[in-house]
């Protein structure tokens, strides 16, 4: 896609006169950030204690889980869309939800795609907490769980950054929402299963360029601020 | 108190240390020196009871340590402290790290409660950790943040961090063997400390000169065993054992 310069003006105005139908943007935004944030938070909890138990013990299949968990990391989100349509299709095993074109269906397909790097950045964190820092924990009296406290503390901007990582994949993903969400909007034009980068795909097939960067705009600034908040959170821990 | 008794221990086909016998009494410094590469740190966690001996018992007054459940053997854990040979702070300041012994030791609505104090106002540094920063020379900055320190710096706290809930035997891997001559003597100075509170400590070094300084006992660990165990001049100055005298004259080379 490219943009000629003339259309500058356009696109100012396209700013000034916000010629959507009201609401249309904020429903975008708001069923973005609904489904991206519910999956993340799914996603992290279930991360979380499979990285510190894969961290903490040896077993017997850990490298072929690692390697399931890295080749998840390079799943094609339009394959994972495939396949959660199936999951909840009529004749498949969830059908009788009927969560076809909804967003519980996007959250599904979005956990399916942001675990994996979670869990994988979260590991590389823990894992990477020097050795002589638990046994520190356990020679100072501390139970199994304290040891495992420690540690996730000292991770804490590792798993600050998967968090993120997760997040970045599921807001900025395309393929399996549009798949397992449909794109939808109702009859007023606002937005059911539309998110911003489903949006952005119609807008610009249709030639609407401005909205669509509009559009591109605002979802850049939304990564950039949970990006922003996040690494505050992490810098006022230090001094703990 | 604290005493390992015939215990033997290998990891997969290495044998490291074999039958050996060796305890500490409170308000005694037993040293254990030894080359490079005996099992030195592998005898201080069995001590620890970081570590369970493949033969052999452990004890702590009296008390088969391995023969009590997993909650009962943390409680006699507990009495134990370790330093190792690297600092191994916490990504956290001098208090939250030398407070630690004591924080995992309160019951968890406890710990709760003094975390939400500490968020919303700046609560009094435990009298204990002032004291244990006190031993180290670092009181004065407890507020830094561990990764400020030196690595000297960091071994003392460390070393503080250990003293701070009063345990009855202190355990010492190779604490000095990274410092500087300041930073040891402030370490051998804490050692003597821990001894006049009646602390029983084992400290681990390669340093005979380090043994001759601090330590009531000199056990000789050679090969996977201890070749000899006695008062410090006898160790020294009249050892019985024919290794032992060769290794303090440096003729034993490994």
């Amino acid at each position: 896609m490219s943009v000629p310069l003339e259309s500058a003006p356009h696109l100012l105005a396209a700013l000034v006169d916000l010629p959507f139908r009201e609401g249309y943007v904020s429903s975008i935004v708001y069923v973005s950030l609904y489904v991206s944030v519910i999956a993340v938070t799914l996603s992290t909890l279930v991360s979380i204690p499979v990285a510190i138990a894969m961290g903490f013990r040896d077993f017997r299949g850990k490298q072929f889980v690692k390697s399931v968990i890295n080749t998840g990391m390079g799943f094609p989100s339009v394959v994972v869309g495939l396949a959660v349509l199936f999951l909840v299709s009529n004749q498949g095993p969830l059908g009788p939800l009927e969560l076809v074109f909804t967003k519980q269906a996007m959250i599904i397909s979005q956990f399916v795609l942001a675990t994996p790097p979670i869990t994988a950045i979260s590991l590389a964190a823990i894992a990477g907490v020097d050795e002589t820092v638990r046994d520190a924990a356990r020679t100072l009296g501390g139970t199994r769980l304290d040891v495992a406290l420690v540690v996730l503390k000292e991770a804490r901007y590792g798993i600050a950054t998967a968090i993120l990582a997760g997040f970045g994949r599921a807001i900025s993903e395309v393929g399996s929402v549009l798949i397992v969400g449909g794109n939808i909007t109702s009859a007023d034009g606002v937005s059911k299963t539309r998110t911003l980068t489903t949006a952005i795909q119609l807008e610009a097939r249709q030639g609407q360029y401005e909205t669509a960067m509009i559009l591109g705009g605002v979802l850049l600034v939304l990564v950039l601020a949970v990006n922003a908040i996040v690494v505050r959170l992490g810098d006022q821990g230090v001094g703990r | 108190m604290l005493r390992a008794t015939d215990v033997s221990r290998s990891f997969g086909d290495e044998r490291v240390l074999r039958e050996l016998s060796i305890g500490v009494e409170a308000g005694e410094v037993v040293a254990v020196i030894g080359p490079s590469g005996v099992g030195k740190t592998t005898l201080l966690r069995l001590l620890a009871l970081g570590l369970e001996p493949d033969e052999g018992t452990v004890t702590v007054d009296g008390t088969d340590a391995w023969g009590l459940d997993d909650a009962e053997r943390l409680s006699v854990r507990r009495r134990i402290g370790m330093v190792f040979q690297e600092a191994s702070l916490f990504d956290a300041s001098l208090v939250r790290n030398v407070e630690y012994g004591l924080r995992v030791r309160r019951s968890w609505a406890d710990r709760l409660r003094s975390e939400l104090h500490s968020v919303l106002r700046s609560n009094g540094t435990p009298g204990a950790v002032r004291e244990a920063l006190d031993v180290v020379g670092l009181a004065d900055r407890m507020a830094q943040h561990a990764g400020s320190l030196s690595g000297g710096e960091a071994q003392r706290v460390s070393f503080a961090r250990a003293l701070a809930y009063d345990p009855d035997v202190l355990l010492l891997d190779e604490p000095t063997s990274d410092l500087d001559p300041r930073n040891t003597a402030v370490i051998e100075g804490a050692i003597s400390e821990a001894r006049s509170r009646g602390i029983g400590v084992v400290v681990a070094t390669h340093d005979m000169h380090q043994a001759e300084r601090v330590a009531d006992r000199v056990g000789v660990l050679l090969g996977d065993s201890i070749a000899e165990i006695a008062p410090t001049d006898v160790i020294f100055e009249n050892p019985t054992d024919e290794r032992t005298r060769k290794f303090i004259s440096g003729e034993l080379v490994y």
